[in-house]
Parts: C-alpha cells; structure tokens; sequence
C-alpha cells in the first residue's frame, strides 16, 4: 500500500489497474470531504470482486467472523438476489481506525466514486458520533473480529468440544444479542466475576464478634432468628434495580443445562468465553443499529452532494449514478436511507431559513404577524443567490480572484496559477469552507425557493419572542447581507456529534416535515382485519417512529429477579409500553434463554386480549374494540410451557402509561 | 472452515428448520402463497428474539405523492423495509424467509408426513403418439428391417451348425470305419452336429489311399488336434452366415397412449350468516392444502369454487375465502350448481372428480336428506367430502354432517371430517384423503 494512495488490490492485473483508476477519484473525495467540513477517518480501500464482495457482505462487512450458518445464509441470499436484481453497487465501509472499505472491480466508475464518497461521509460519522465512541474511541474492530474468529474456531475443532454444541450455544446467545445495555458504553466483564455467595457462617461469626452476653444472644438472636436470617439471605433477590444487559446477568450468574444429569452445572470455560466474545460484538455493533437513519441518510448527503453538486461524476457517469442513487433510495415503504436523507436536509433548510428569519425580523416594518405580505421573497432569495465567483469558479480568468477572500483558499489559488490544478475537473478546490458554503447554500436550491416563504405563522411567533432589537436594518439587503451561510452546515455537524436516531427523530421531525413527505401512521385493524392509515398528525408519525428506533425497535425486555421463587430461577420483565409482546417469539426466545441459566425462567408481560364478543359487536358497528389488558406470566422449565394469569398489581409497575403508541383516532373505538 | 462451510451448515440448518409441514398447515400464514406456489415460512432466519407483536405495532408508511387519508386501507407493510438493501455491517437482513415448494414437491411431503399414497389415476387419452422403434414385425419396409437382429440369429444359426470338420474327416481315415460308423459316432458320442450327407460326400471325397491311415479311433485323436468353434472362427474367419427369412425382421414405433392424470376439484363453502370468521379460516385452511396436494398430483388441476347460502354462485378463488353473506342454508343448491358444471366440462370418463364441501353443517330442514344425499350419489366422483367447522362444539339443529355420515358411512368415495380448531386440520386432512386411498 503506498502512503498517498490507500488502495490495496490483488497481485492481478486487472485488479491493479482498477485501482489505478480508483485512485484519483479517492484522493479528490477525501480532500473534498474535508473541504466540506467533514473530518473522517482515513479510509483504506480494498478492491474485490464480486464474490467477494457476496463474501464480505455475508460476513457483515469483515474478512474474518467466527464460523456460523447465518453467514452462510446471507451469502446465499445475496447470491440470489444478485441474480435477479443485478449486481448494485453495494457499499461496506468498517467503523474503524482506519476504515476499511470495499470497491466491486466489475462497478461502474460512477458507482465506484458513488461508494467513494458515501464512504467518505459514513467515516466521518463513524469517526465523530459519540455513540461510535462509546465502544471505542479508537476501534481496532477487524483484528478484534478476527481474533474472535480465532477462538470460536479452535473450541469448534478441539476434539473435546462437539462442534455441534458450540454452534448451538452461539444460537443461543445470538437470540439475546439485541438485550445489552446499549446506553451504557461497554465494559467487559471480569473473567473471574461470578456470582456472589451470601455466607451465613460469617453472620454467626460477626455476631459473637458483638460481644453480646450469652442471655441477650439466646433472647434475642435465637437459633430461630439466625435461620430467619439464613432463609432471608437465601432469598435475596437480584439484581437490585432491574438490568437490561440479559447477556451480561447471563455471563455472571447463568449456567447450563446438563441434560443427562438433568440438572444446572456450572458453565464450561468456552462457554463463557464465547458469551463474552458475542457479547462484545453485540456492542461493537450496536452503534450503528442505533444511528442507521442518521448515519445513512448523513452518507447520502454529502455522497450527492459531492456527486451532483461538485460534478464529482462526469457527465456521462450521472446517468448511472442518479440510477445507483435511486435504487437505493427508492425502495418504497419506509426507508432509512430517504428519511435519513430527508430528515438531514429538513434540518439545513430549517436552521438556515431560522437565521434568515431572524434578521428579516430585524427589518424596520416587518413583523412576525405581516411577514408573509411584507416580505418580498424573491427579493431574498436574490440576495442569498452565490453571486458567481464561488457559483462559477474557476472558469473564468483566476488573476480577477482575490486571495484575500474569505471564500478563497489562498494556498490552491497560487497552485492554480501555477497550473498545478485541474480546474475543470475541481474548480472546488479554489474555495475556501467558507466559499463552498456559499456555493452549496440550501435556500436558494430550485427545490428549496419556496422553503423560507412556507415558514408558519407560529414559527414566527416563537422566533420574534426572542428579538429585542427589531429595527435594525432598513432594508433586506442591509439585514441579509451578514448572513452566516454556514449555519445549516454548522448544525448539521453538531447534531451528528451527539444524537441517535430516537433524539434526532424526537427533535426534528415536525408536521411541515410530514406533510412534506407525506408520512403517515397506520394501525391493523382487528375489525377488518386489515392494516390502515391511521394519522398525518407529526406527533403520532414520531411516537411510531420512536416505537421503530427506540432499543433496536425491540421490546425491553430486563431481568428483574435471579432469584425467583427463590429457587435461582431466572425472572424477566417485559416493560410494557402499551404494544403486546409477540407471545410465539417469545416462547421461543425462552427456551433460549433457559439454556443459559439452566433452570427455570419465567417472563412478566402483559397481553392484550380481545374478547369473541366484543370483536363482533366492534365489527358490525364498524369500530375497533378495545382489548383487555392482563398481566401474564409464561415460565419454561426445560419441558414444558405454563401461562398464566397474574393479578395487575403484580405487573403495574411494567405498565408504562406516558405514552400512547396507538394511533388509531378516538372515534374509532367500539 | 470458512465460507464453503458456513453454506454448507446453512443448508443443513436451513433444511431442519423449515416449518413442519403440519403445524404450517395449521397455523402457518397461508396467505404468503398462491396455488401453484407454496410458501412455507423459514425459522431458521430469524433466531427467535424478543419482539413486538407485528400487527398492535403499527407503523409508519410514506405516500408516493400524497398521503393516504386516515381510514385508507394501505396494504400489508412490505417486510424488511426498515432494513434498508444494503449489506450494512451488523445488519441482519428481511424479516421473513419462506421456503418456496411447488404443489408437486408438497403433496410429496404431506404424503410422507401422513402416511398416504394416493396414485392419481389417468382418465383422458390426449393422443396416442409413435414411441421408438421398439416393437418388430415379420414383414415391413425394407428400410425398417432389423438387421443387426437377422445377423445374429444368422451367426447362431452358424455356430449352432458348426463343427470341426477336420476332425470328422480325419475319423473317416480310420481303418474300418464307414460313414455309417462315423455318423453315429459324431452324432452319439461326439455330439456334433453333422449331416448323414455331409459325412457321405466327405467320404466320397476323401482319397482312397488315405482310407485307413490310423489303426484305431485312439491312434486318431493323438494325431489330431481338435480346434474349437471359436478358434476356427478366428482363424478362418466367417465366410458365410446363413441367413434365413425366418429371422427377418421388421421394426416398427411403439404407440404409446398418453394418459393425462386431470383432476377437476369443486369447493363448495357455505357463506352464510353463521359462517362466522373462525369458521372461515378453518375452511381455508383445510381446502387450501388440500387444493395444493391434488394440484401437486396430478398432471392438469382445474378448479371450481361455489359459494352458497340458500343459492349458489361459483366465484374466483381470491374471494372464495373472504365472502360472507347473509341468507339462509340451503346445501343442495351448490351441490345443483356443481353437477350442472361437472356434467358441462368435466366428464367423469376423462377427469378424476373431487367435490369438496364445508360449512357448519346447519342445512334447512329436510334438504340434506331429500335432495343433497340423492345428489352426492348421483355426481360421480372419485370422492366426495364433507367438511364440518364447529369451533364451539355442536350446534342442536346442525346435523347435515351426521346425515351424510349415516348414510354413506364406511363407504369409501365419501368422507365426513370434523373440524373445530386448527389442530384438527391436518387429521381432516388425512381423513379425507385416506378415504379415496383405501378404495384402491
């Protein structure tokens, strides 16, 4: 790998010349990035071909996994669709330092400057997200996996371990992979942390340490008491708040279940090890499940931006990459790839048009209550237009160009004029972040022209609260012309340092959002049995979105007792948030979770239940009927199946009431 | 180890895992295939997980171009769209896998889980065709004539005749022997086969001084040396294979009569008002398995399904299921319907009949008796069946199944199966088609 040029390929000729061709374009795409304002890891390019790239899809993106049928599966599926969809221009980019990220040789050199630069952004993301950060701050995740890989191998081939157990104790715990803690930055836990005995010896030593007369001890702290004491700590309940890491209680207290001695023992050191290891990469891999919409919707950004707007693709390459683009964003239903991409733009627009409002308000005579009538918007928007030396640099003579300019880069200037920079090609490189803020401003983008006018009325209101000085200016021109046109861009780096998905949906989704991306909800209806929109309302959208993305878009599921019935059998609760468990899964789930404790379990959730009856009545009169709620209780004991009722005072305190998930009109119910 | 592996562990995985055929037939979401589809869904790809409830779920949808109005149907939600396309790291892919079976390959398994065997019979002679040249005749064309087959008769015919001649000779050079000595000699002890004449002209041949060359027959076999069939033929070669116009033969094609295996299967369903959604869903999923197995059978399935309450329609199979109305009971005007159809287009010479029933056996009065029973014997059919779907038990005055049981009972072109939950299915399932497998 030579030092300028990260591309690494094959001793094969034509997997060299690729990545010959490749390496200009990676060159230019990371010096764009960083002109854009972004600050990615370095990215190490790999150039495979296309079974390999099957291969690197299926192994999630790394060249060494642990054996496992699920990779298997992947292949195979992604072979077939291969088939029948054709190959797409698939992009694998690794959080890590550096990033790794793979390039097809049979794509097409619009695709591949398309994966180029949506890798570029996706680093980026990887390497200033601090949810990114809270596996590591500075990941060594291929040789980590790899490592891994290694382990898991040598327990499948030692003649002491059937190969068959290991592969189903990996099942297992892959069942349980989403039940980690993923708010809390990861921690391995100590090998030797295992469960802790309560020793009742040690009460009956403390207490003739009290030095208490013989009459007292027997009066008070008679035999009677002392074995209160013993059955008391017998029946300590653990852990004391209720833990969300499964995989980690699991780790700690769990055993297995022997089934010739038909009896808990003790689980085997690769038992453990193996726990632990996917346990780690349940958290290596959690940040991303975490900021999909974000992280995805972030690459498609700044990849069409550079693309399209920097004309990062030669004209004859746009065609196929507009194709690429909308294949993967056109996947109809909801996808995280247009809502990402959506939603970031949305959040441009709007802090832009925030700045421009405020100094509009600053405008002697125009008020929040005449904005719409006074205000002429064409006259705006003229004022915001880049005026040609950023919108057209680069094309016309370079002496006219100031070095002094803000917008400039003074550096590139000078090579320009040595002739040491392909203009035609990047006439970017002439600006400064400044310059290409302007040239990039959203505002006066052709789909953006009506974007300040359509501000609300209430949208005003709020932002005219906060204005003291509201005649500062005499004129648009006066008011627009110390406008920061790095606002939007500015804030968009901001909110990818510190939100998910769940806080970045919470906080920028609004109904001018919905409506302009015609989202809505829908419901299944028990009457009729089929599913139907239910509501435009951005409110209802957002609480069914946060349902989607909050905790993986998963149940959350904790264990609340170790100790249960105190008898060691394990207790789990489902916090209910008013949207039923899927009982079947669950089931299933539970038998999972019984091999790794190795005796019995039991899980708390309450089901939902609608009455013969009442679905009758409900549907002759066209409404919905409501279900009753009832705390059940389903536990497992390496057999069979029981279910059963308990009384909602057992399982009130699961029952979250704050939010309604359901969306389904008022009106609607029976 | 390493990605040959993983796929080779899949597919063993994947094969165990597949849905058991019974309890996707039971409760298995039937909807995800069409008739000549099976899609049974795939455990294996989802590891069981803690999830939500899909359907109290809900979700979020995006309009293409507008936003449907609350109240707007908006179709099942697309699985897997939250997962986006791309292989993205730590991604684990669509949410729902099925395995993919045609009827032939279904009706295979059923068999084999249930223990049936039902050999579909060909009815319809669609064309009798020219096979191969295999069957022969004694005359033809010339062209035709077999000759490979007149050769080697010929050739056996030759060695047949064969003899060592030398040898025969040099027996008539012994002193005192005749062809007349020399004839029994070949014949009885020697076992040749050689003619009275053949000996005779040898002899004549032979010159006389060589008459009595050895002394005795002992003195001869020393001197001589016996060749066999197969060494004289090597040597000499075969100069002459007698051919006879006995062997002659003529080929001529094979007519090979093909019989198309058709099946005409006629579901009737009782749509009535009492025909409440459970009751519905319990049809379905009897008729539908049923539909795919005889599919799966035979070579060409048509279909004919019957609604009815107290009159009958034929309808399309995609509202077959889903039709409720509202009228009274009255069985015999399906069973009018479907002879009426059957006598049309599907004559019981050349199509294998089924005719599938289902209700929840409430009938008006005297109909089953009078008119449906008369009608049953009257439609020739390979099998008749009746299906009763009770979730709740019996109902007092629902006895149209009983009445048929009663009257046909034991007989085997007509079978009664119960239904009151899913777990019956696959046992109606068995007893219906059972049914037609004993009267083999």
């Amino acid at each position: 790998m030579s030092d300028d040029t990260p591309i690494t390929a094959p001793e094969d000729i034509e997997m060299q010349r690729e990545a010959e061709r490749l390496e200009e374009p990676v060159r230019e795409a990371a010096a764009l990035a960083k002109k854009l304002g972004l600050n990615p890891f370095p990215v190490n390019y790999w150039i495979v071909d296309y079974d390999e790239m099957n291969e690197l899809i299926a192994y999630g993106g790394f060249q060494q996994r642990y054996p496992h049928w699920r990779w298997g599966m992947t292949y195979d599926r992604q072979q077939k669709q291969g088939q029948f969809l054709g190959g797409k221009a698939f992009e694998i980019v690794n959080n890590d330092n550096p990033a790794h990220a793979f390039l097809q040789i049979s794509n097409a050199l619009a695709d591949q400057k398309a994966v180029i630069t949506h890798v570029e952004a996706h680093s980026d993301f990887f390497a200033n997200n601090k949810w990114f950060g809270m596996f590591s701050d500075d990941p060594d995740a291929a040789a980590q996996l790899a490592r891994h890989g290694e382990t898991i191998q040598e327990y499948m081939q030692d003649p002491e371990i059937e190969r068959a157990e290991v592969e189903k104790w990996i099942d297992h715990i892959l069942c349980l992979e989403d039940n980690i803690d993923q708010h809390k930055p990861y921690a391995p836990l100590d090998p030797d942390d295992d469960a802790p005995e309560v020793d009742t010896e040690e009460l009956s030593d403390e207490l003739g340490d009290l030095q208490l007369s013989e009459e007292v001890r027997q009066e008070v702290f008679d035999e009677e008491w002392l074995d209160a004491q013993r059955d008391d700590d017998d029946a300590t309940t653990f852990p004391d708040e209720p833990q969300r890491d499964i995989l980690a209680f699991l780790r700690t207290h769990g055993m297995q279940y022997d089934t010739d001695a038909e009896k808990a023992i003790e689980m085997k050191e690769w038992q453990k090890e193996i726990l632990e290891i996917l346990r780690t990469e349940a958290y290596y891999f959690a940040p991303q499940k975490m900021t999909k919409v974000m992280n995805e919707g972030w690459a498609s950004y700044w990849e069409s931006l550079m693309m399209a707007d920097e004309n990062f693709a030669a004209s004859d390459e746009f065609i196929t990459y507009a194709d690429h683009m909308s294949k993967v964003l056109g996947s109809g239903g909801l996808n995280p790839y247009s809502l990402g991409l959506q939603l970031w733009k949305f959040v441009e627009n709007t802090t832009n048009r925030r700045h421009v409002v405020e100094e509009l308000l600053c405008v002697d005579g125009i008020t929040w209550r005449n904005f719409h009538d006074t205000v002429d918007f064409e006259a705006v928007l003229a004022e915001l237009e880049p005026d040609p030396m950023v919108a057209s640099i680069g094309s016309d003579s370079l002496d006219a160009i100031d070095a002094d300019d803000p917008r400039v880069d003074a550096e590139a200037l000078e090579a320009a004029r040595n002739g040491e920079i392909d203009l035609q090609q990047y006439p970017w490189k002439l600006l400064s972040y400044e310059g290409m803020c302007k040239r990039h401003y959203s505002l006066t983008k052709p789909e953006n022209r009506g974007f300040v006018s359509r501000i609300s009325m209430g949208e005003l209101e709020q932002i005219s609260r906060y204005m003291f000085d509201d005649s500062k200016y005499d004129s648009i021109e006066a008011a627009l012309s110390g406008i920061d046109y790095a606002a939007g861009w500015d804030r968009m780096r901001e909110i990818r340092e510190s939100h998910n998905d769940v806080t970045f949906l919470d906080e920028f989704l609004t109904q001018e959002f919905v409506d302009e991306h015609n989202y809505f909800t829908y419901e299944y209806m028990q009457s009729s049995g089929d599913y139907r929109a239910t509501s435009t309302d951005y409110l209802d959208v957002k609480k069914k979105l946060m349902l989607q993305f909050t905790n993986f878009g998963k149940p959350t599921i904790v264990v609340s007792d170790g100790n249960y019935r105190n008898r060691n059998e394990l207790l789990l609760e489902h916090q209910y948030n008013g949207v039923a468990l899927d009982i079947g899964q669950a089931k299933d789930t539970l038998q999972r979770v019984f091999e790794l404790w190795g005796r019995p379990v039991a899980l708390r959730t309450i089901s939902k239940e609608y009455d013969d009856h009442d679905l009758e009545v409900a549907r002759r009169r066209d409404r919905e009927p409501e279900p009753k709620e009832q705390g059940i209780e389903i536990r497992y004991d390496g057999r069979e199946f029981t279910r059963e009722d308990v009384e909602w005072s057992e399982v009130e305190h699961l029952a979250a009431t704050d939010v309604d998930y359901d969306t389904k009109p008022e009106e609607w119910l029976a | 180890m390493g990605l040959r592996d993983d796929i080779e562990r899949y597919k063993d995985v994947g094969e165990d895992r597949r849905q058991d055929l019974s309890e996707f037939i039971q409760y298995g979401d039937l909807g995800q295939s069409r008739r000549d589809e099976v899609n049974i869904p795939i455990k294996i790809i989802d590891l069981p997980e803690f999830e939500y409830d899909q359907r109290d779920m809900g979700g979020v949808g995006q309009g293409d171009g507008g936003t449907p109005e609350p109240g707007d149907p908006v179709g099942e939600p697309e699985p897997g769209d939250e997962d986006g396309e791309d292989g993205d790291p730590g991604e684990e892919g669509g949410e729902h896998e099925y395995y993919e079976m045609d009827p032939e390959e279904f009706a295979e398994e059923l068999d084999e889980q249930l223990g049936l065997d039902l050999d579909p019979k060909g009815k319809k002679v669609i064309e009798e065709k020219e096979g191969d040249f295999t069957d022969l005749t004694r005359t033809g064309p010339t062209g035709t004539l077999d000759f490979e087959r007149l050769f080697k008769k010929g050739l056996k015919r030759k060695l047949a005749m064969d003899f060592d001649r030398d040898y025969v000779r040099a027996a008539l050079q012994i002193d005192g022997w005749g062809p007349a000595k020399v004839f029994e000699w070949a014949r009885q002890q020697e076992n040749l086969p050689v003619s009275r004449a053949w000996i005779e002209s040898a002899y004549e041949e032979l010159p006389r001084d060589e008459r009595g060359t050895y002394a005795s027959l002992e003195e001869m076999e020393t001197d001589i040396e016996r060749t066999s069939t197969a060494q004289r033929i090597r040597r000499d070669g075969i100069d002459q294979v007698p051919f006879r116009r006995e062997d002659e033969r003529y080929r001529y094609p094979e007519i090979i009569e093909e019989r198309e295996k058709n099946v005409v299967v006629v579901n009737i369903r009782d749509v009535s008002g009492s025909m409440r959604q459970k009751k519905r869903e319990l049809v379905e999923r009897t008729f539908t398995p049923l539909d795919w197995y005889l599919q799966g059978k035979y070579d060409n399935a048509e279909f004919v399904y019957i609604a009815h309450d107290a009159d009958a329609w034929e309808v399309e199979r995609d509202d077959f299921f889903g039709i409720r109305s509202g009228g009274g009971t009255r069985i015999s005007s399906a069973y009018e319907l479907a002879k009426e159809r059957l006598d049309e287009e599907f004559p019981f010479s050349e199509w294998n009949r089924y005719v599938f029933a289902a209700g929840d056996s409430e009938n008006s009065s005297n109909d089953t008796e009078d008119k449906v029973i008369p009608l049953m014997q009257e439609i020739d059919a390979n099998l008749h069946a009746y299906v009763e779907t009770q979730p709740s038990g019996n109902a007092i005055n629902a006895t149209h199944a009983e009445e048929v049981q009663q009257h046909f009972g034991g007989s085997d072109d007509v079978a009664v199966a119960y239904i009151s939950s899913p777990e019956d299915v696959t046992d109606a399932i068995y007893e219906i088609l059972s049914t037609e497998e004993d009267n083999e």
